[in-house]
């Protein structure tokens, strides 16, 4: 409406032909160019997994997914994997909501501590808690020496846990900024009112929640079942389908068997991914980009106190204490063997390289990422040309795409001229790109959303051109989303390992490789360090871009202007 | 105005991590040795040629499997340190670049192609390793017979690498199949998975398992275990008396490298008498005869073997492999 309106305007007037016809057409131009990315770095290299897996040596072929089908071995592996998805979602979004509710609604003196327990392990690569709880609970472990038990930690139940702590961050982060943006004066007046804790736990806040609980939900489902350190770690003898692909593609080269379970590691991900959206259908009201107001703490009834206090100390007590193994566990040569306290630890070269070659690729695919998610959030809502939908579904897709698969995907579509990508820092940054964009264009929609094309309406009528009204008032507003792109691909980028193991060379080698090999080595020491290093330094670069936001108050003076 | 500044300082930082900073002169390689080892070595090409070495640790059968899918366009200028089975492929599908070296003039014909496609760098073999610990509580001795290892005693006890991704679990394989005979062979491995806890994916990996008391015997590669040791792990290791297999270290050339010089460099230097001094310290048996550091002055008993063929079987095997051992792949 904009466009069409602001090219009337400046057709009546006297403009050169070539700036009205940049003017009317500049928001389908963007569109054409960020369709043919997408279409390039995200929908070319899952058709590459879909046509391996279908096409043989001799060309076009069922027996790959035949023989997928027909070994019992498979659909363990297949079982597995999605029972492990659910236990995991479950209770993640539970302990996460506890977790959360403590921070935002709890007393004041447990916030802070609770929010940095729960959020630092977001930095941390997710199979650390593999390690810690080998060094603990494994057959020889420290507890289970100390009290002589018996048990099997190498199996499902070992997966289940570690995976659960590993995404309970997660789970938390996104439940928290969903609980944050809600206005607490809802709640506040039902309590006012005299409703009790539970009924407004049940008629107000959860539903209110339910559209970020079932976002999270959906995020935790599917890098539960793609992200394979812990099980490929701890899984011992039980088959689940990442590590399974992994191992089909680095250790057999079976591309067309791999393909085979990507492709069906993708099939639940996009079912949950529909009934999401038919969920969710028209009820966008809050979303990962709201405004955080914070809530006074309230007097909670012990009934609803006491259990969520035991699930929030329960939870965050495990997670600290795995953390506290690892960076004990840094400090020592060997954890429970030798305990001789030792720096060296810290000094590999090697891990200092790849902390080095991670923040480039993270730095990079963030800048990328949150410009092309800013564009792509744009163009999805003030556009109107053919195919929007189409476009806004494929952004958002990557919400329900497992890393393995475009892995996989990036492998066979970059690998042999004249697109060769393959051995460089590019198909790194441009792999977490298009994997982590669904974020930043979701939080630019909702950002858009709330902004009236009014404003930007008026720039037009005043005789701004296209351009002017987009980098002058568009952008402006947009900042907010265009940091949380930033943060959360950087973030991300960072430690996930599913896709870029398969992207790594010499020379490229990434902090999260690197984490996962000296483990699955058994060099704990030196994965414990390059944690810790990885995890002060990821912090430090938090701060630095906090400090630079508020110092220049760009993103909140800015958009205050937009939305006053 | 500060807008324009951050965009500015952004723009820097970014153009600075994309192009990144390449000081001197280096090469990459796949190293399929311990990422302990392929620093060692790494270290030592820098130290005596300057030529920095970039690399990703792989295990042998994922390095064999990168290779496979990336040829003819390599990722990386050489491979050093990678199974027999990779250096006859290569050689046999032309991806490597044949290479006659003056430098390993005097050593003997197996650890050389004839051609100069690869070069055997230094053997491996297999080792048994038990914890010290645990066998002492447990009242059991190390086994002196592979076959000992199949008392149901070990149940869930023992550790090995998996040959779907591990060389040495590859090598473990051939050397039985060439131990007992195809038949007894697999009965052999069939009979012995009943006792295996699972299968890991380094070949390495077995070593720090049972040196943590996870498990109380492993089978592993031999060369880390003197360094594990050295450590501090209360581990024993021993060969049990029908004796072991053996495989080799290989370097070669691959096709498309763009810095040919700086490679032969490299593999001129691993030919000397220094390499080899450096690999028999680590506990490898060398090219150039050089004092063990694992095994001392007797070199173990080896089990007769036929690499090449061993190259050959070995896809034919892993289908075996996992329809014998995986639980309902039929």
């Amino acid at each position: 409406m904009a466009t069409a309106e602001l090219s009337l305007k400046l057709q009546s007037g006297s403009g050169s032909k070539v700036r009205d016809f940049l003017n009317a057409n500049l928001i389908n131009i963007l569109a054409a160019i960020l369709f043919l990315l997408l279409a390039f770095f995200l929908l070319y290299p899952i058709l590459a997994v879909l046509i391996k897996s279908v096409w043989g040596p001799d060309g076009f072929t069922a027996k790959y997914y035949y023989s997928f089908f027909s070994k019992k071995y498979y659909f363990q592996s297949l079982s597995n994997t999605l029972l492990l998805g659910m236990i995991n979602t479950v209770v993640c979004l539970v302990v996460g909501f506890c977790l959360a509710y403590m921070t935002t609604r709890g007393p004041w003196i447990l916030r802070k501590p609770l929010k940095i327990i729960s959020l630092v392990p977001l930095i941390a690569p997710p199979y650390l808690f593999a390690l810690s709880l080998i060094i603990l609970f494994g057959r020889n472990g420290l507890v289970t020496r100390m009290f002589d038990l018996q048990w099997q930690l190498y199996g499902f139940t070992g997966v289940v846990i570690s995976q659960t702590l590993a995404f309970i961050p997660l789970a938390f982060m996104m439940i928290e900024s969903t609980l944050m943006s809600l206005n607490p004066n809802l709640e506040e007046s039902a309590y006012d009112m005299g409703a009790s804790e539970a009924t407004i736990l049940r008629t107000i806040t959860i539903p209110l929640l339910a559209p970020g609980l079932l976002k999270a939900a959906l995020l935790i489902f599917v890098m539960t079942i793609a992200e394979f350190g812990n099980a490929a770690i701890l899984a011992g003898r039980t088959p689940f389908l990442a590590p399974d692909t992994y191992t089909m593609i680095t250790g057999e080269s079976d591309f067309n068997m791999g393909s085979v379970l990507s492709v069906v590691l993708i099939a639940p991900c996009i079912l949950i991914f529909f009934v999401h959206n038919v969920l969710l259908e028209g009820k966008k009201f809050t979303t990962i980009g709201g405004k955080p107001v914070a809530s006074e703490p309230r007097k909670i009834t012990p009934l609803i106190k006491v259990p969520f206090m035991i699930v929030t100390i329960v939870a965050a007590g495990a997670i600290f204490i795995c953390f506290a193994v690892v960076v004990a566990s840094s400090f020592y040569k060997i954890l429970g063997v030798t305990n001789k306290f030792i720096f060296s630890n810290y000094l590999d070269f090697t891990s200092n390289q790849a902390i080095y070659n991670s923040i480039r690729v993270s730095f990079v695919a963030a800048v990328i990422g949150a410009i092309i998610g800013v564009l792509l959030s744009y163009v999805i809502v003030r556009g109107k040309f053919f195919g929007r939908t189409f476009i806004e579904m494929v952004s958002l897709s990557g919400f329900a795409l497992p890393g393995t698969v475009l892995g996989i995907g990036y492998l066979l579509a970059f690998s042999a001229p004249p697109l060769k990508l393959t051995g460089g820092i590019m198909i790194l940054a441009l792999n977490c790109v298009f994997r982590f964009l669904a974020v930043g264009v979701e939080a630019g929609i909702s950002k858009l959303h709330q902004i009236h094309i009014e404003i930007e309406e008026a720039s037009a009528d005043l005789g701004a051109s296209f351009l002017t009204t987009f980098f002058r008032i568009v952008l402006p507003i947009m900042f907010p989303a265009f940091i949380a792109g930033f943060i959360y691909t950087f973030m991300t980028a960072i430690v996930s390992l599913s896709a870029v193991v398969f992207l790594v060379s010499p020379g490229f080698q990434l902090a999260a490789v690197k984490i996962f090999d000296s483990a699955v080595y058994g060099e704990i020491g030196i994965a414990s360090a390059t944690t810790v290093k990885l995890i002060l330094i990821v912090m430090l670069c938090m701060a630095i871009l906090n400090f630079i936001s508020k110092k220049t108050k760009v993103g909140s003076s800015m958009s205050r202007k937009g939305v006053a | 105005m500060k807008a324009k500044f951050i965009a500015v300082i952004i723009a820097a930082i970014f153009s600075v991590a994309l192009t990144g900073t390449a000081l001197g002169q280096d090469i990459n390689a796949y190293m399929g040795t311990s990422p302990d080892n392929n620093a060692k070595i790494a270290k030592f090409i820098k130290d005596k040629t300057g030529i920095t070495v970039n690399q990703t640790f792989q295990s042998f059968g994922e390095i064999e499997a990168r290779v496979k899918a990336e040829a003819p366009n390599f990722n990386a200028d050489m491979i050093i340190g990678c199974g027999s089975s990779t250096g006859f492929l290569a050689k046999k599908n032309g991806w490597s670049i044949p290479y006659a070296s003056a430098a390993w003039k005097g050593v003997p014909d197996v650890f050389v192609d004839p051609q100069g496609n690869w070069y055997n760098i230094a053997n491996f073999s297999f080792v048994l390793v038990g914890n010290k610990d645990r066998l002492a509580k447990a009242g059991h001795k190390m086994p002196e017979s592979w076959k000992d290892l199949l008392d149901p005693k070990w149940k869930g006890e023992i550790i090995q690498p998996s040959p779907l991704s591990s060389g040495t679990a590859n090598m473990m394989r051939f050397s039985f199949l060439a131990l007992y005979g195809d038949v007894e062979g697999w009965n052999f491995i069939e009979a012995l998975d009943k006792n295996i806890a699972y299968y890991t994916r380094s070949g390495n990996a077995p070593t720090d398992l049972v040196g943590r008391g996870e498990f109380m015997l492993g089978l592993t590669s031999d060369e880390n275990v003197k360094k594990r040791l050295d450590d501090g792990y209360p581990l024993l290791w021993s060969i049990p008396k029908e004796g072991t297999g053996y495989d080799g270290t290989f370097a070669l050339i691959l096709k498309g490298t763009k810095k040919l010089e700086a490679c032969k460099k490299i593999i001129d230097l691993l030919g000397g008498q220094e390499f080899s001094n450096l690999m028999a310290e680590i506990g490898y048996v060398t090219p150039r005869p050089a004092p063990n550091k694992l095994y001392g002055k007797t070199l173990p008993r080896y089990i007769k073997l036929d690499l090449g063929k061993a190259a050959e079987d070995k896809d034919k095997n892993n289908d075996l492999w996992k329809r014998k051992l995986r639980t309902d792949f039929k």
